[in-house]
């Protein structure tokens, strides 16, 4: 009997002994610092890690056991997120998930075995980090000896590429911009599709069929980027490659909020893996790639003294980045032309119903197999405004679409080995609806933000099977933490493995993947103002152990929630010379404190502020009850007016309180009723924003109490307007308004 | 030599001290390339590009703090113009105007190739066409013709193609017809023609496209009969017709719809499998 035990302690040393061998730590140490960086010719704010943007890229072998230590230098908290990586919940890097921010001047280590291979990056989960440099590309290297090696594909040379974006503007104010349908960005793209312009287009009727469907400017992207980045770089060169080469490019989409259009001049791009999964290499001329995924593709570099072009395109194709491979005169690839909105435009406006819910006539959308936006693409449809010298007569050339471009999509992805779940063991049915409101920038998932909603609970060894659907008028990039899921594509048992599933506006997509790794994993849009906005929900695994990095879950989980609803700032003033003008506002997904004044410069001008605090109803949000109070002072010399219903009212002194509603009517005229507290009743009619032309907005108010207000401005900068107006109540003036 | 030119050219244009001037090559041949090129080159107070049709030679000047020489041939080749430094865009320089189709500076490998590849699909095409073991094929051959020019939305070919489907129509030996297929092709023959007619008539694939839904309907209705050797695919995109839907058959299961063009192209799916 002890003898036997002997041997058995004998036997797992020896056991012990020859794992640890295999296993080999590798260890990283980064240091994340402040910085000040210039890519548009400003200095800015930035963070980097070991002094560079992007963060280095970390290489492991399957096999090995990383040991990432964390020296964060900034004056905040911060934290890395391992994407696409199975690890043990606590090192997931999520604040106030799985482990609390790692705290200024602190140290943190990550340390978790590497049981996978692929392509994957890293980045800061702490609010906005990541926009301003916080990304990098995350390398798991497959072991020769590896069953699924594959031989031309993983023995060939790579090339870690990682595209992302930058804006000179703090996202922390691009977020606030968003969340106040600020429009500047919109006219920096060249995208507010005004009146004027829709006029121009021949497409008058179209605009305002989408403005009588209560929508604003469409757009394929929501942000303003002064420049696009693959490594850190808009352009740069790879100068070791030959002609006859193969080169693997490890492609991550490290942007907070872009898409990108990836091709390339040296002919197809053969793809070969996709979120660090082996795919079946399927060659193309295209691909886009969503936000925080990754593909692998194979490109050849054809000739010599040439050097080829891989051009990322943002989606919404303002500029581009370059990477050239090879050596001498360099091969460009043709820019992507602009898109034509107002088609866009008129596909929406086909699709919208009245409600504001979409309807995909009976199309059953799904895997990006039905580009709606390709209504928008000339290299497509063809093109008969290509803008060329048409001076000389037949100088007027129409480009001709071009049909036959292979673009990728999810139906083409297939895995090289059957990908099946096990078959007895419980399912688990979700279904989630992807909502939004572009408008007032609210994401949720079935109406709901995260503020709002419970962890949702699963059991370890149960199939989770996911159904979605979007019903928003944006794509979005749905990414699960810890585990890669199947997309049930068609592809039967050599369904694709993916952990980012991109699903287009109507399409309806299903996901399933085995609950086998405990803990609490974030399910959320990884664009990240989607993100902060609240479009996220936790899957949580019933029974688990508990989480050394974060004693107290359920107040973490409150912080968590309280982060994604936050209170977004905005304030006018319109210095004119008949008096000031003005509102400021705090808003967040439901509430809104607001508070308007119009103050003369003589008494007989008057003053008077109204302030309302209301809460939006409903998933359009359209509809929004109130309490409110108002004050005014008007010298009038006892005249007292009447309104239309014959109610009188004094102007000189009143301060009264009110209950009300605002409702916003088609062509986004927003009615208001209120009754005070005197007994008064109003009605009132207002649109602030009319976009007559691509810098020209045109305002005005109507209501029961005879009183009107009609203004146009013109948008000089982001903060700055010049505006004239005529007010019943202080007559006609001219002046400057200041935003925030 | 040219290091002299150069000078003179720093010395006459040094407006600011930063203006850099160059001669380089540019790659083209008439009056209208040079328009182009000096267009995509100019930008206001940061370049200037004068070429010279003869010697395809550029003067460019250029504030050297705000761009670069790189810059300046990158959008001159992006406008499909090559130089030592960019090659053109295959494709942009395809769509250049026909004078203006200079001999390029590369050699041009990949070009060759699918050329080559467009012809084999070519030949492949006409063989499939002589063979003729079903006595209703030529008619179905000739419907896809009429299909695909639909599919590029070309008015012309699909009135041509329309003529050929017509001719081989009225050439169906219907005695040599099985018995069910010939009661099928008697029960939409009237209308078949009546579409084929009408859409010959016009040039306008808009117009054309709404003969070819009842055409397409009755097709369906002969070749579910007929059957056909390798598979056809009935498929139906709902947005067609303006919303009421609108079906066709095709030879390949990827949807290329015909009712849009390019446009929609992929609007639809397969309702039906026929063998």
């Amino acid at each position: 009997m002890t003898k036997y035990k002997y041997c058995l302690a004998v036997f797992i040393l020896i056991l012990s002994n020859f794992f640890g061998y295999g296993q080999n730590v590798v260890r990283y140490d980064l240091t994340v610092t402040d910085t000040i960086v210039n890519f548009s010719g400003k200095d800015k704010r930035a963070i980097a890690v070991n002094g560079q943007i992007p963060m280095p890229t970390l290489t492991f072998t399957e096999g090995d056991i990383a040991e990432i230590v964390v020296h964060n230098k900034l004056q905040e908290g911060t934290s890395l997120h391992w994407h696409g990586v199975y690890l043990p919940n606590k090192e997931d890097g999520v604040p106030f998930l799985t482990q609390m921010p790692i705290a200024p001047n602190s140290t943190h280590t990550y340390r978790f075995p590497i049981i996978q291979n692929g392509t994957h990056w890293y980045h800061s989960h702490s609010g906005l980090q990541e926009q301003i440099g916080m990304y990098g590309s995350l390398i798991l290297k497959k072991r020769k000896t590896d069953p699924t090696f594959r031989e031309g594909i993983d023995d060939l040379p790579t090339v870690p590429v990682i595209l992302s974006e930058w804006t000179d503007i703090k996202p922390e104010n691009v977020h606030r911009m968003l969340h106040n349908a600020n429009d500047w960005g919109g006219i920096k793209k060249g995208t507010v599709q005004s009146y004027s312009e829709a006029i121009k287009a021949g497409h008058f009727k179209t605009k305002l069929e989408n403005e009588w469907k209560r929508m604003l400017a469409m757009d394929v992207s929501d942000v303003y980027y002064d420049k696009f980045l693959i490594n850190g770089k808009n352009e740069s060169q790879l100068s070791q490659f030959k002609a006859g080469d193969k080169v693997r490019l490890r492609i991550a989409n490290g942007g907070a909020s872009s898409y990108f259009w990836l091709s390339y001049a040296g002919g197809k791009m053969t793809v070969v893996a996709n979120d660090g999964n082996d795919v079946e290499p399927v060659e193309v001329d295209r691909l886009i790639i969503g936000v925080s995924e990754t593909y692998d593709v194979v490109v050849n570099i054809p000739q010599e003294d040439t050097a080829y072009e891989f051009l990322a395109t943002p989606e919404d194709r303002t500029k581009s980045t370059s990477l050239y491979l090879g050596n001498g005169t360099i091969q460009l690839k043709s820019r992507m032309p602009k898109l034509k909105y107002f088609e866009g435009m008129k596909m929406m406006n086909g699709m919208m119903n009245m409600d504001g819910s979409m309807d995909d006539m009976g199309m059953d959308m799904s895997f990006q197999k039905m580009d709606m936006n390709t209504v928008m693409y000339p290299e497509v449809t063809g093109s008969g405004d290509m803008e060329m010298d048409n001076q000389t007569d037949h100088a007027h050339h129409t480009m001709k679409g071009n049909a036959e471009l292979v673009t990728l999509n999810y139906g083409m992805l297939k895995a090289p080995h059957p990908t099946t779940l096990p078959k007895d063991a419980p399912v688990r049915e979700l279904r989630f609806e992807l909502t939004g409101n572009m408008n007032r920038y609210v994401w949720s998932m079935d109406n709901k933000v995260l503020s709002e909603s419970d962890k949702i609970l699963i059991r370890k060894g149960e199939n989770v099977r996911i159904t979605l659907y979007n019903g928003s008028m944006m794509r979005h990039p749905m990414h699960l933490h810890g585990h890669d899921f199947r997309v049930l594509n068609g592809q039967e048992e050599y369904a694709p493995l993916k952990n980012v599933l991109d699903i287009m506006p109507m399409e309806t997509d299903t996901i399933e993947f085995l609950a086998n790794a405990e803990g609490d994993w974030f399910f959320h849009c990884h664009i990240l103002y989607h993100m902060m906005a609240g479009m996220n929900r936790v899957f949580s695994y019933e029974e688990q152990e508990p989480n050394p990095y974060l004693p107290n879950k359920a107040w973490a989980y409150k912080k968590l929630q309280k982060e994604s609803n936050q209170l977004h700032f905005m304030a006018e003033n319109d210095f004119a010379s008949n008096g000031n003008d003005g509102k400021a506002m705090l808003q967040n997904t439901r509430w809104s404190f607001g508070t308007e004044w119009r103050l003369g410069y003589h008494d007989d001008h008057g003053y008077e502020s109204e302030t309302h605090i209301g809460r939006y109803i409903g998933k359009n949000q359209w509809f929004m009850p109130f309490v409110g109070f108002d004050w005014r002072y008007r010298k009038t010399d006892g005249i007292v007016e009447k309104n239309i219903f014959g109610q009188g009212n004094t102007k000189d002194s009143r301060a009264v309180l009110s209950l009300g509603a605002e409702y916003t009517l088609p062509l986004l005229v927003t009615l208001q009723g209120e009754v005070f507290s005197d007994g008064n009743v109003r009605f009132q009619l207002m649109r602030e924003d009319i976009p007559i032309s691509p810098r020209i907005r045109w305002a005005f108010m109507l209501n029961t109490d005879k009183e009107y207000m009609t203004g146009l401005k013109y948008i000089v900068t982001r903060n700055l307007g010049i505006s004239t107006h005529y007010d019943s109540d202080m007559g006609l003036g001219f002046g400057a308004t200041l935003n925030y | 030599m040219a290091i002299s030119v150069l000078l003179s050219f720093a010395a006459g244009k040094a407006q600011t001290k930063n203006f850099k001037t160059e001669s380089v090559k540019i790659y083209g041949n008439c009056a209208m390339c040079e328009k182009t090129i000096e267009k995509a080159g100019n930008l206001n107070k940061e370049a200037t590009v004068d070429w010279d049709k003869n010697t395809k030679m550029a003067i460019i000047s250029y504030d050297s703090s705000v761009t670069s020489k790189g810059e300046i041939l990158k959008r001159i080749a992006l406008a499909g113009y090559d130089s030592d430094l960019f090659f053109a865009p295959d494709d942009t320089y395809a769509n250049l105007p026909e004078c203006c189709q200079y001999e390029r500076a590369k050699k041009d490998a990949h070009n060759m190739e699918s050329h080559d590849m467009q012809m084999a699909k070519d030949h492949s095409h006409h063989s499939a066409m002589t063979q003729d073991k079903n006595a209703l094929s030529s008619i179905f051959e000739n419907y896809f013709s009429v299909k695909d020019a639909l599919v590029s939305t070309d008015g012309s070919l699909a009135s041509e193609k329309a003529e050929i489907l017509l001719k081989s129509v009225s050439e169906v030996e219907m005695d040599k017809l099985p018995m069910e297929v010939h009661m099928a092709w008697m029960k939409v023959l009237k209308d078949l023609k009546q579409d084929i007619g009408n859409i010959m008539a016009t040039k306008d694939a808009d117009k054309q496209r709404v003969y070819f839904k009842s055409l397409s309907k009755n097709m369906f209705e002969v070749i579910k009969v007929s059957k056909s050797e390798s598979p056809v695919y009935y498929q139906f995109c709902s947005m067609a017709d303006g919303g009421k839907g609108a079906s066709w058959l095709s030879l390949e299961e990827v949807i290329k719809n015909p009712y849009y063009g390019s446009q929609m192209l992929s609007c639809g799916k397969t309702v039906e499998t026929i063998k």
